[in-house]
């Protein structure tokens, strides 16, 4: 709701301004839905996670779990800011269970790093939006400075 | 699963190491152990032998419902058992507690609209159970069972063949077999009870509300059905074929179904179905048989529910690939000792012939037996003696014998039967009907009167027999309850009261007020 609002906002004055669609982009919609991706299965998991150039959020929920439900919005409003810095991977843990098992999930939701296929920090259970975006923030500044280093 | 409002789910305490015992000398097998089913026997059995060291794999699969429901790992309880049941019980009696709330003081707006949403109870229920699935899925990882999502049957007396979904075989060995494969729901042979019938395998998933239900069958799975669908203001009929509750104490089934009856559940006693069509308006025709009066009956509902026994899923076994032998008639298996006529091969729950077809049974049995095969432990399963509750509407716990089946070992004579109606003091201020809260003790006449069962009819009836369960364990006699303080108001406290016997023929009514 909140990308869609801003991206209204963002076209209407976009028109005005005459500004670069490229700055629309990562405001858009369709930007929004690049940046989280829904895993399928575990070959999706290496090509989308294990080898993105782009460091990734793994967020393993349930549909059964109320907290996950909770996080969802939150998760993916704050990734949808990051402009592209991070990709959200969704990881239904009934339906890639074994993924699930591998990465240790035993409680849900999980939040797992994940950077050169390596797993940087986990993150466990319901957390609020401004504690999400430090860490989120937090895991992407490393990421920078880790570039800068290179 | 944690409450809407938690942060997290299926939180667990620490992993446990298994510690290495049981050292195999025979590699010849994949397996120390196979357990063929993953409900609470086997799931039980197979933890506790991987905590002895033995090297273990569980076979599941769930062959969908003539209905097409199926479930995940776990067995009957956690999926279509027990735990949705207990569930859908606890919405009842909240259903009835907003109502009971007005008379002590709260303000319910618009009492009459108060009415369920079936779609949220399944779901919230249905969450429960995959929480649960998930939480067992990751114990049997961390234990580093293998789990084998196939169906299993045996090959020869150590091979076991599992298909898979997919169609393809997998083949493997072990030293010892468990068979844990349960039962289920059994369907009379009458024309639409497959095709249109529900079962309990369905009714906690059902995808629209039940509506007015016929429930054919009067054991505790019918009873418990049809108490809670009409506290949810499902209008339920019963057929019962011979007698509500075969095998618990008579009186006291007559005193959970009185309850019921006054609460709106209709019994037609005597009868037997033959017949359910479906209407034109998606409606099912149901006709039935009163077997004493040869009169026909016939009615309109929007579901039946068949709740007539349950079969054991031994069949599709190949038992004699094994040499395993099993009851003709009911498929169930004879192992006194959970040990079948073939000495590595023992069978353990529901499948067990002439055992109490329980959860906690189960998992004691399983546990027992993985320790007696991997650990040298001698200790046997005491299967008697065990409490059970039965969830209706106004609750029936019991442990040990029932009046019945005391008179019938005992002899009337050596029986002294204490009993008492109850007032539970919360009924007072909604003024709930009371009639049917009663309890008795059956125990020896001769001093010091040892217990032999307890049954009682009230709210939380398992809470309070649990207790006593342990107590019969220890060998209570009438005179230690006669000296245990109860705790005041209770209900459980009633046991500690009883003091009227059956053969004074004293009114065992408590005084009509303010007692």
């Amino acid at each position: 709701m909140l990308v869609k609002n801003i991206a209204n906002l963002v076209v209407r004055s976009s028109f005005t301004a005459g500004k670069n669609p490229l700055v629309l982009r990562h405001f858009s919609i369709t930007s929004a839905k690049c940046d989280i991706v829904k895993i399928q299965s575990t070959d999706d998991f290496k090509a989308k996670v294990i080898n993105s150039k782009v460091p990734v959020v793994v967020d393993f929920f349930a549909t059964w779990c109320n907290p996950c439900r909770l996080l969802t919005p939150r998760l993916e409003s704050i990734i949808s800011e990051s402009k592209g810095k991070v990709i959200l991977a969704k990881v239904d843990i009934d339906e890639q269970t074994d993924l699930a098992l591998d990465y240790e999930v035993s409680s849900v939701p999980v939040l797992v790093a994940i950077k050169d296929g390596k797993v940087q920090q986990r993150l466990v259970g319901l957390q609020d939006t401004d504690k999400l975006r430090k860490w989120i923030e937090q895991f992407t500044a490393e990421e920078s400075k880790a570039e800068v280093k290179a | 699963m944690a409450p809407i409002g938690g942060w997290l789910c299926c939180s667990r305490r620490a992993k446990l190491v298994a510690p290495s015992d049981y050292i195999d000398g025979d590699g010849n097998f994949d397996y120390d152990l196979a357990v063929i089913g993953g409900g609470s026997g086997g799931l039980a059995c197979a933890k506790e032998a991987v905590n002895q060291g033995a090297k273990v794999a569980v076979l599941d699969y769930v062959t969908p419902s003539p209905q097409g429901t199926k479930w995940g790992l776990g067995g009957t309880c956690v999926n279509v058992g027990c735990i949705p049941k207990k569930l859908m019980h606890q919405a009842a009696l909240l259903g009835e507690s907003i109502h009971e709330a007005v008379s002590y003081g709260w303000q319910v707006p618009q009492l009459n609209a108060v009415k369920i949403d079936w779609a949220t109870l399944t779901e919230s229920v249905q969450n429960h159970i995959k929480s649960v699935n998930w939480t067992t899925r990751v114990d049997l990882r961390d234990k580093k069972i293998e789990y084998i999502n196939g169906l299993g049957e045996f090959k020869d007396p150590h091979t076991i063949v599992a298909t898979m979904k997919n169609g393809s075989k997998k083949e493997l060995t072990a030293k010892n077999i468990v068979i844990a494969v349960g039962g289920r729901p059994h369907y009379p042979d009458i024309p639409g009870a497959t095709e249109y019938c529900i079962s309990s395998d369905d009714i906690f998933s059902l995808s629209h509300p039940p509506g007015k239900t016929l429930v054919v069958g009067a054991g505790y799975i019918g009873l418990e059905c049809a108490g809670f669908l009409n506290s949810l203001g499902y209008p339920a009929t019963i057929l019962v074929r011979s007698v509500p509750l075969r095998g618990f104490d008579q009186q006291m089934a007559r005193m959970v179904t009185n309850e019921m009856e006054e609460r709106g559940v209709k019994f037609q006693h005597h009868c037997i179905p033959q017949s359910v069509e479906k209407l034109e308006s998606g409606q099912l025709k149901a006709r039935w048989l009163n077997t004493q009066t040869n009169e026909q009956f016939e009615d309109v509902f929007d579901t039946v529910l068949i709740a007539t026994g349950r079969y054991q899923l031994t069949k599709a076994l190949n038992l004699p690939a094994a040499g395993v032998t099993s009851v003709a008639e009911n498929g169930k298996i004879v192992a006194p000792t959970e040990q079948t006529n073939v000495p590595h091969i023992y069978a353990v729950g529901d499948v067990l012939e002439n055992r109490p077809e329980l959860t906690p049974v189960a998992i004691h049995a399983g546990r027992l037996l993985a320790r007696r095969i991997f650990a040298g432990a001698t200790q046997q399963m005491d299967y008697d003696n065990v409490a059970t509750t039965v969830f209706t509407p106004l609750e029936y716990g019991c442990v040990g014998l029932s009046e019945e089946t005391a008179t019938e070992r005992y002899g009337a004579d050596a029986l002294e039967i204490y009993h008492a109606y109850y007032k539970p003091t919360e009924f007072f201020i909604p003024q709930r009907n009371i009639k049917n809260c009663y309890l008795k003790a059956v125990a020896l006449r001769d001093p010091p009167q040892r217990i032999l069962g307890l049954h009682f009819v009230g709210p939380v009836a398992g809470e309070v027999i649990q207790g006593f369960a342990a107590a019969i364990k220890c060998g209570i006699t009438m005179e230690h309850l006669a000296n245990t303080v109860g705790i005041h108001p209770t209900v459980a406290e009633e046991f500690t009261r009883l003091n009227i016997t059956k053969r004074s023929g004293k009114d065992p009514n408590p005084a009509s007020c303010c007692s």
